[in-house]
């Protein structure tokens, strides 16, 4: 059975489906769907919501990187977010995406942010009503920030390489068959390009999936820190870093490491197995 | 000459100039009509195929029926629920697309198609199988054809 959310480290950063409910009107929420499945907020979304796509919406279109400060308030505006605005996350697979654009949106600065418990398949299973119906949306004025938090909870190559040699915790919260080796691509998805299976030296396997339940809502707190600080023996001011295979898995494992068990320090290196598996003379362990 | 059966190319011609919004609202009307690509009662099949590769998030059935007189197919499909709504309008616009041609006909679709319809932008890394159902239709056709042969049953050339 899951623990009520307020024993989590940050419980407002987790709220239910009858929170959303409540607050399908509220000004200062913003409900925001952000999918794998491209066209699935078109095909319903909860009334009120609006669609972050993870790629043309937050991602550079030329540079593998993120978008601009500037972009990012562009985005915010046109979808009626404002810096003060609650933005509440769902989506597909579990919330991968949602916590990836909530990890996106902490990029820049934005901290009012949660997930909603369980994502879209939970509102769907209970039967809440979903709608076609775009929100009209009036934008507002969202101020540019004044740089990208990379620093604070993004790693890139160096970072992860300097983490690996120096023995510091290393998590892989891909499949075990994708950690090993023997694939080189997640069960059921095509291969993404990746020249080489394996892992980085020294990282740990947690595959993200440790961290939920069959109905995708987080397990709780005395079981995530059992997964996270006891098998994985991580403490809570070490310097971690997570990694997939391009950034959005390992945000859902950033998400419960920092948002509900309250370490300190986590990056999510979104460059990952994509970046890692095809870089020159990169170094990988296998089994 | 169009390289597409003849439907399949009047799908991509009422695709392929269409704005981002428009395309998005014409796939997920062929996606809600991917159920009426599943089989009905009474109907039969040459060859059924119905698995779960890696290569796609959830089981794909392929149903498929040849005509004995003019060598058109038939295809049924069906989906799991995990198979994300781009396959789902792909599904519906093969087999209105497809249905009638020739097996022979069906091998030689090429894939370039796709992009036609379903545009640049949402042809991404992550939604490469929309190129499953395809692949799994030739694969259906090219069984049915080396059956064909082994059974002595060729067209005539």
């Amino acid at each position: 059975m899951t623990e009520k959310p307020s024993s989590y480290a940050n419980p407002d950063a987790l709220v239910s489906t009858e929170w959303v409910q409540a607050h399908l009107s509220d000004p200062e929420v913003r409900i925001i769907e952000s999918n794998e499945d491209i066209l699935l907020y078109d095909t319903g979304h909860i009334a009120g919501a609006v669609h972050i796509d993870w790629r043309a919406d937050l991602q550079d279109d030329l540079v593998r990187d993120y978008i601009s400060p500037e972009s990012f308030a562009e985005v915010c505006a046109r979808n009626g977010i404002g810096p003060d605005t609650t933005c509440v996350f769902y989506g597909d697979k579990s919330n991968w995406w949602a916590c990836y654009a909530l990890w996106t949106f902490r990029l820049f600065g934005h901290t009012q942010v949660k997930v909603m418990n369980g994502g879209r398949d939970k509102w769907v299973a209970e039967g809440r009503e979903l709608t076609r119906e775009k929100p009209q949306v009036s934008p507002v004025e969202y101020p540019v920030p004044e740089y990208r938090h990379d620093e604070e909870i993004r790693a890139f190559y160096a970072d992860t390489l300097l983490q690996s040699s120096n023995g510091e915790p290393l998590v892989d919260v891909r499949s075990p068959g994708e950690f090993s080796g023997e694939i080189t691509h997640m069960p059921e998805y095509p291969q993404e390009g990746v020249l080489r299976g394996g892992h980085v030296p020294g990282a740990q396997s947690i595959p993200w999936k440790m961290a939920v339940e069959e109905d995708g809502t987080f397990k709780s707190f005395n079981d995530l820190m059992a997964l996270y600080n006891g098998d994985g023996d991580i403490k809570e001011n070490d310097d971690v870093i997570v990694y997939c295979r391009i950034g959005e898995r390992s945000s859902h494992t950033w998400f419960v490491m920092t948002y509900l068990l309250g370490y300190n320090k986590v990056r999510n290196y979104d460059g990952s197995w994509t970046e890692w598996g095809n870089m020159v003379r990169a170094p990988i362990e296998r089994g | 000459m169009s390289p597409y059966p003849a439907a399949l190319q009047e799908i991509v011609d009422l695709f392929e100039f269409l704005p981002e919004q428009e395309k998005r609202e014409n796939l997920i009307a062929y996606a809600d009509q991917a159920p009426r690509q599943e089989p009905r009662d009474g109907e039969t099949f040459n060859l059924e195929d119905v698995r779960k590769d890696e290569e796609c998030t959830d089981t794909v059935g392929v149903y498929l029926a040849v005509d004995p007189g003019n060598r058109g197919v038939r295809f049924r499909i069906t989906l799991g629920p995990q198979v994300q709504t781009l396959t789902r309008a792909m599904t519906s616009i093969l087999c209105q697309g497809l249905n009638g041609s020739t097996p022979e006909a069906v091998l030689s679709v090429p894939q370039d198609f796709v992009p036609k319809i379903v545009g640049g932008e949402l042809v991404r890394q992550r939604s490469q199988t929309v190129y499953y159902v395809l692949t799994r239709m030739k694969s259906a056709c090219k069984v049915w054809i080396n059956r064909e042969r082994a059974e002595g049953r060729q067209p005539d050339s």
